[in-house]
């Protein structure tokens, strides 16, 4: 293992407006500059360097405990004013250099904190039961001809032509309410599915899905209610998250 | 219809795997002294799938 270096460092959750309710929320401090505030916490340097970083991360308690404490820090923040939450792990080695970093983007944060002022972002995810999509779309079994290995191959080809029409159909379902909820936002992410190993559901992830919309705007929930009732019979159930921090409308993404 | 709803103010009711999708994989990127390379959240995958797996290992060794 590599010796982490000694002292203490920076870490910058998000940046918001200078604004005075912010100085409500504890355990952070917060950096001003030019009309933008950091909302930082001093961490020991030896939990987040560089060099014992990758460690940590692969370190199940040690990510939960830190990815939870950055998300309440954004949720007591975005709580009280508008904020630009930005990336887990980002750190500096002093305030002066917060300080300078809030000069150099200071248009770019403004123009983020002007779009997402007043909204919240929600999460939706629609998880589809591939049994019961199957079933809406089988077709009946027709009476093979020939022999066994004729009746096998036009099995195999049924099973294949079934699968396709399976992929086919859940990008479409994904599409649908992904364009759908869409219309309701004022701006739209369809990220990654969650893989199945990790959700440990029995149902395949079909949409993750983020949306911006407006603080107490109810049309997006309205139009999940109404996808939930028409894809059901499909076997696609929804989730709906949130509000979260709108860490999915933050701007610059990579 | 119902739609299931999950409101992350209720921390424990918040999976990792929401969290890590949000908080690692998102938010806007500022190069700090220290910026974790979190380029691709599979890297992070890949940990958590390995942890998993030995915690389900674990589970089933402490049940039989």
């Amino acid at each position: 293992m590599i010796e982490a270096p000694a002292g203490t460092a920076w870490y910058v959750y998000g940046v918001g407006e200078d604004d005075p309710a912010l100085s409500r929320l504890a355990g952070v401090e917060l950096i001003r500059r030019g009309g933008l505030t950091a909302v930082v916490r001093e961490v020991p340097l030896a939990e987040f360097d560089e060099a014992v970083l990758p460690e940590r991360l692969n370190d199940r308690e040690w990510l939960e405990r830190n990815a939870r404490a950055h998300e309440d820090v954004l949720q007591a923040a975005a709580a009280v004013t508008a904020v630009v939450p930005l990336r887990f792990g980002t750190i500096y080695r002093s305030r002066e250099h917060v300080e300078r970093m809030l000069d150099e983007r200071a248009e770019e944060f403004g123009a983020t904190l002007d779009q997402v002022r007043g909204h919240v972002e929600v999460g939706v995810k629609a998880w589809i039961d591939l049994r019961t999509l199957e079933r809406t779309l089988a077709g009946g079994d027709e009476p093979t001809a020939g022999g066994e290995g004729a009746a096998y191959l036009q099995r195999r080809q049924r099973e294949q032509q079934r699968s396709r029409e399976v992929a086919v159909r859940c990008a479409e379902l994904a599409e649908e309410a992904h364009s759908r909820l869409s219309s309701q936002a004022v701006a739209a992410v369809a990220n990654r599915p969650q893989p199945r190993e990790l959700t440990g559901r029995s149902e395949s992830m079909l949409l993750n899905g983020a949306y911006l919309i407006r603080e107490g705007d109810d049309r997006l929930r309205r139009e999940l209610e109404h996808l939930a009732a028409v894809h059901a019979a499909a076997g696609v159930e929804y989730e709906l998250t949130g509000p979260w921090p709108p860490h999915n409308f933050a701007g610059e993404q990579r | 219809m119902s739609v299931a709803e999950r409101r992350p103010a209720l921390a424990e009711q918040v999976t990792l795997l929401d969290l890590v999708d949000r908080v690692l994989n998102k938010g806007v990127v500022v190069t700090g002294d220290i910026t974790l390379a979190v380029a691709d959240v599979d890297l992070v995958y890949v940990g958590l799938r390995l942890l998993l797996a030995s915690a389900a290992t674990l589970e089933r060794e402490a049940a039989g």
